[in-house]
């Protein structure tokens, strides 16, 4: 009777906390700008859902994998395919393109050369951090991949000729306390989220970041290009606050070796292919 | 073809791992072969702190006593900071180290490094997991 007591008080108090944690954030536990949006100024990781400091959050997966076993030959980079996550809505000549690119083994990656790796590959990876500054009228986000960056004007519209570029142009806009990035313009050498996952100068991307606590951006990517998906396309990830970590010079092209090594695996067929 | 991959596809959608997308500006998967896990001690000649990524060299006696210098590749300074390596207290050239990766495909004396072990016992990540940058365990795009 009293262990049943005390089991039903501990599943009260588990699902008050649960409900707690349910709520929309109050003023309270969200960083706020003095013009009262949600700030998101910070140094973040994307695709982790690990709290703390860069070391705290990396030291028992170990960067890229499970930290317990050097060996593990399985973990996601950013050009893979996440457990779990729908296929990619490609038209069938598309998907058979994508399909290509994956048999073999990603050298046609495009950051393989030291491009700009894109949206939304760019804020999804996990690798290298992420620094958002927000002011009242645009929002900076650098991005140490590729030493990449983007301004983002609020409430503005996008230039009517624009010049096709690896990372687009962005405009943002506050849906409450949401930060809505539209971006278009962008050039057809990137690959969105996966290997092989190509796109067309037709993409248009719309971005929704969230910041629903302290230690994490809730971020949302569609993604639109009627000349090779179906539909459109839409993952979730997740940002975490990395404070005392500061963005790093990547200068790509420093040592760059290996496009000449896949050339050359290609010259004296090396079976590396699926 | 087709049925391999939906295979393929089941297989990963069964292993639930943590693990946290990465990037690794290049496949490793295509230039190192996962079914070639290698383990060697070494005295370290050369270590090149560079992008995209770092190398270091270490001259290993072979099993005719012969001294062959190996080529490892690994994450780029930036990253390696990150985790913990200190370029001017660690892996200098003349430290003895041991170190696990994978070779490459080509069966040259090149490898991907994964970890190393100092001289001191110290175990630190040096590269990311075989097959990463590869394309993972399933395309992006279902295959029926």
């Amino acid at each position: 009777m009293m262990r049943s007591f005390i089991a039903n008080a501990v599943f009260v108090i588990a699902l008050g906390a649960l409900t707690v944690s349910a709520q929309s954030p109050t003023k309270s536990t969200l960083p706020r700008t003095p013009d009262g949006k949600p700030d998101l100024t910070g140094v973040w990781q994307g695709g982790s859902t690990q709290r703390g400091s860069w070391e705290e959050a990396n030291r028992g997966v170990g960067v890229g994998g499970s930290g317990r076993d050097p060996a593990a030959a399985v973990a996601l980079s950013s050009n893979d395919r996440p457990t779990g996550r729908e296929g990619a809505p490609y038209q069938p000549w598309a998907a058979q393109k994508v399909l290509e690119a994956f048999n073999r083994r990603g050298i046609d990656d495009p950051t393989s050369q030291c491009l700009p790796a894109g949206l939304p590959r760019t804020v999804m990876l996990g690798l290298f951090p992420q620094q958002i500054v927000q002011t009242p009228t645009q929002i900076i986000m650098l991005y140490e991949y590729m030493n990449v960056f983007r301004v983002i004007p609020l409430n503005a519209k996008h230039p009517e000729d624009l010049i096709p570029s690896y990372t687009g142009n962005s405009v943002g806009r506050w849906e409450g306390d949401t930060l809505v990035v539209d971006v278009i313009g962008f050039n057809d050498k990137t690959w969105l989220a996966g290997t092989g996952t190509f796109h067309t100068d037709a993409l248009h991307i719309t971005e929704r970041f969230t910041r629903v606590n302290k230690d994490q951006i809730n971020y949302e990517v569609t993604m639109e290009d009627p000349n090779v998906l179906t539909k459109p396309w839409t993952l979730t990830s997740t940002l975490m606050l990395r404070e005392g970590t500061r963005l790093e010079e990547y200068i790509c092209a420093e040592n760059n070796i290996d496009p000449d090594r896949y050339e050359k695996l290609l010259k004296e067929g090396v079976k590396f292919t699926r | 073809m087709g049925r391999r991959l939906t295979e393929i596809g089941v297989l990963a959608a069964s292993l639930l791992l943590l693990a946290m997308p990465l990037t690794a500006h290049h496949s490793f998967g295509a230039e190192y072969d996962v079914n070639k896990p290698i383990t060697l001690t070494g005295v370290i000649t050369k270590v090149e702190w560079t992008n995209p990524h770092s190398h270091f060299y270490i001259d290993v006696m072979d099993a005719k006593g012969n001294v062959v210098n190996w080529k490892f590749e690994g994450y780029n300074p930036a990253v390696l900071y990150r985790i913990g390596w200190k370029k001017d207290l660690m892996l200098k050239p003349g430290d003895k180290i041991t170190v696990f990766g994978w070779q490459a495909r080509d069966g040259g004396n090149w490898a991907h490094s994964r970890e190393i072990t100092l001289s001191n016992g110290n175990k630190l990540f040096f590269g990311p997991p075989a097959g990463t940058g590869d394309g993972g365990n399933s395309p992006a795009v279902e295959v029926r």
